[in-house]
């Protein structure tokens, strides 16, 4: 039985997310379909874009080094990126602003620009190294750069800010009284931190750990120019079939491979929470 | 891609006149069937001061002499080439792309058959195949800073930029299969005439000897460059145009060996059902001709495929031509790439990563 009530939440909804779920759906939903069925080479259905990927020790190589770096570079971002949050969230609205700016200059600047810059920063003679040669009175070369730490570290400072704002959002939204009457009853600071500032920005950090972790699996060129032979990323083979060989089965095979792993998870974590709580 | 930062330099009046021979298709014929078509010549070439010296030398005389108006698209991308054929929706006439691109395009029967009725075929040291035409060469070789390694300290061939014992020190090679597959075995002492079909077992073989030498496979061509300037490597496979730009902007200690070099070719082609074919033919036409192809490469520091524009480039520019007569230099052949590439190439980053 429907009651008027719920018609009009119906009507509220459709009006509201209506229009954002067309859109997806045109612009994610369909083109994705396509990707499917370009996998198994469209009309002329076929297994061998996965069985080639299955067979590939390039593709599970890839796979693994891609994961890897990007857990790393999502755990050195939030934890790089946590603190700046709480620091903001501590500002006034004015000075909270400009200092959002700040966060977000990274990203106005080129990426092989920066890359040169790490060389500079991280290079055989770059500046960490001068420093070290300096202090220690011998010719130190810490192996910084064309590796997964240097990789880790160009990554993280392009996604500091995926964490920072949705981390920022959390913490904005605790009610302040909360951290006050704590205080009162004697809680001391670290406390006040771990039973209540913390818990009440998780969902926050989930939002940005995941944002981060998935955009971290689509990167490309900073393990490019910061990366050694061994930091190949699932991109660079996508780009490799669509743009090289032009072989665009394989492509789309990696894409749906990506996302079926990345649903995987998804449900593993939902599960989980379910779990917990039961 | 080794497109040069190119100084900016003006077309000079003389060139412009010169070389008038290799004619062009009457005007206003091309022009009535370009309204009829609609729309404008689209011309995909390379960004940044690459399209700066195609628009000078070749883009804007072009539209001066014909009246067909010309846009410049930048990047050419196979896979939007690809896309277009297939969805039936060409939108773009002529590309502008290296050899592996080019051919692999070619296989895939991406181009239209070149008419070369207008172009002057005499005068060109690489004839265009049935679908390809050689636009330029670039010469890829080593590149060393020369107050660091002056010479007799610096490699100069490839024979020696694999011999670590007597030049030792970090290298670079480009993160691909083509290019370092005929570096590795021109280092063996494989002649260059006899290059194809390479030898693969041979190469990587080679490859294996020089794995520890190298600080990174190259994936961006700028990085040919910044890596010696930072440091990080003491000598760098590069190119010759790359080297030139860098010098030009001063301040960079930094030089080419000409005593040995890979040459490879940039090519023009026309896409497949292109809206407007015989103009893409017209201008590809032009581009061949002496005096286009001297005044754009005055600035692309790139060889000319017309041998007569060789005479009219400027002196600061001659210097940095590389040598193509058979020697000890070699030129990548595009078409045995295009039957091998994605193989080998998935081969070579497997290999890179073990």
């Amino acid at each position: 039985m429907t009651t008027p009530a719920m018609t009009r939440d119906r009507t509220g909804a459709l009006c509201t997310i209506g229009p954002a779920a067309v859109f997806m759906v045109g612009i994610v939903g369909i083109p994705l379909l396509y990707i499917f069925y370009v996998s198994f080479n469209g009309l002329h259905f076929s297994f061998y874009a996965y069985v080639t990927l299955l067979s590939s020790r390039l593709f599970f190589q890839s796979l693994w080094s891609t994961f890897e770096t990007s857990i790393l570079a999502t755990v050195l971002s939030v934890l790089l990126g946590y603190p700046v949050a709480i620091h903001l969230a501590r500002q006034s609205p004015r000075r909270r602003a400009l200092m959002m700016i700040l966060v977000l200059m990274p990203f106005w600047t080129s990426i092989l620009v920066k890359s040169y810059a790490f060389t500079i920063i991280l290079g055989r003679r770059g500046l960490i190294n001068s420093a070290l040669s300096y202090l220690v009175g011998h010719k130190v070369a810490l192996p910084l750069l064309f590796n997964k730490f240097a990789v880790v570290i160009g990554m993280a400072n392009y996604l500091v800010p995926f964490v920072i704002f949705p981390v920022l959002a959390s913490l904005l939204a605790i009610d302040p009284a909360l951290g006050r009457a704590a205080t009162l009853m004697g809680a001391h600071p670290l406390r006040v931190f771990r039973q209540i500032t913390l818990p009440l920005s998780l969902p926050g950090v989930i939002a940005g750990a995941s944002s981060t972790f998935i955009i971290s699996l689509g990167f490309f060129v900073v393990p490019a120019l910061l990366g050694g032979r061994h930091d190949v990323m699932l991109a660079n083979l996508v780009d490799f079939y669509t743009r090289e060989t032009l072989d665009w089965s394989a492509a789309a095979a990696i894409g749906m491979c990506l996302l079926a792993i990345i649903g995987l998870c998804g449900v593993m974590a939902a599960t989980l929470r379910k779990v917990r709580r039961a | 891609m080794s497109h040069s930062r190119a100084v900016s330099h003006k077309v000079r009046r003389r060139n412009f006149c010169l070389g008038g021979a290799s004619a062009l298709a009457a005007p206003f014929i091309s022009r009535r069937s370009l309204a009829r078509s609609g729309g404008e010549l689209v011309f995909v070439s390379w960004g940044g001061s690459y399209h700066n010296a195609v628009r000078k030398g070749l883009v804007e005389p072009f539209m001066a002499e014909t009246g067909i108006h010309v846009t410049m698209v930048d990047t050419p991308d196979l896979a939007k080439v690809k896309a277009q054929i297939l969805s039936g929706n060409v939108e773009w006439d002529i590309f502008d792309s290296p050899g592996p691109l080019a051919a692999t395009g070619s296989r895939e029967g991406y181009w239209e058959a070149l008419d070369t009725t207008h172009f002057p075929l005499s005068e060109l040291s690489v004839q265009p195949t049935h679908d390809l035409a050689p636009f330029c060469l670039t010469a890829g070789g080593i590149a060393y800073d020369p107050r660091e390694f002056p010479d007799g300290r610096h490699p100069r061939t490839f024979a020696e930029y694999f011999d670590t014992k007597r030049f030792p020190g970090l290298r670079t090679l480009r993160n691909r299969v083509s290019e370092t597959l005929e570096v590795a075995l021109l280092a063996d002492g494989v002649a260059p005439d006899q290059l194809y079909p390479l030898d693969v077992e041979r190469g990587f073989r080679m490859l294996d000897t020089i794995k520890p030498s190298i600080i990174k496979w190259v994936e961006a061509t700028t990085q040919t460059i910044t890596m010696l300037e930072a440091g990080e490597a003491d000598f760098s496979y590069s190119y010759a145009s790359r080297v030139q730009a860098a010098q030009a902007s001063g301040g960079v200690s930094i030089d080419f060996s000409f005593a040995q070099t890979l040459n490879f070719l940039e090519y023009l082609s026309i896409l497949k059902g292109a809206p407007h074919r015989d103009e893409a033919m017209q201008f590809v036409a032009f581009a061949l001709r002496a005096d286009r192809q001297a005044a754009t490469m005055d600035m692309l520091v790139n060889r000319p495929v017309n041998e007569k524009a060789m005479g009219m480039l400027s002196e600061r520019v001659q210097r940095w031509m590389p040598d193509i007569n058979p020697g000890r230099n070699a030129l990548v052949n595009d078409a045995w790439w295009a039957q091998n590439y994605s193989g080998l190439e998935r081969r070579f980053k497997e290999w890179t990563l073990s």
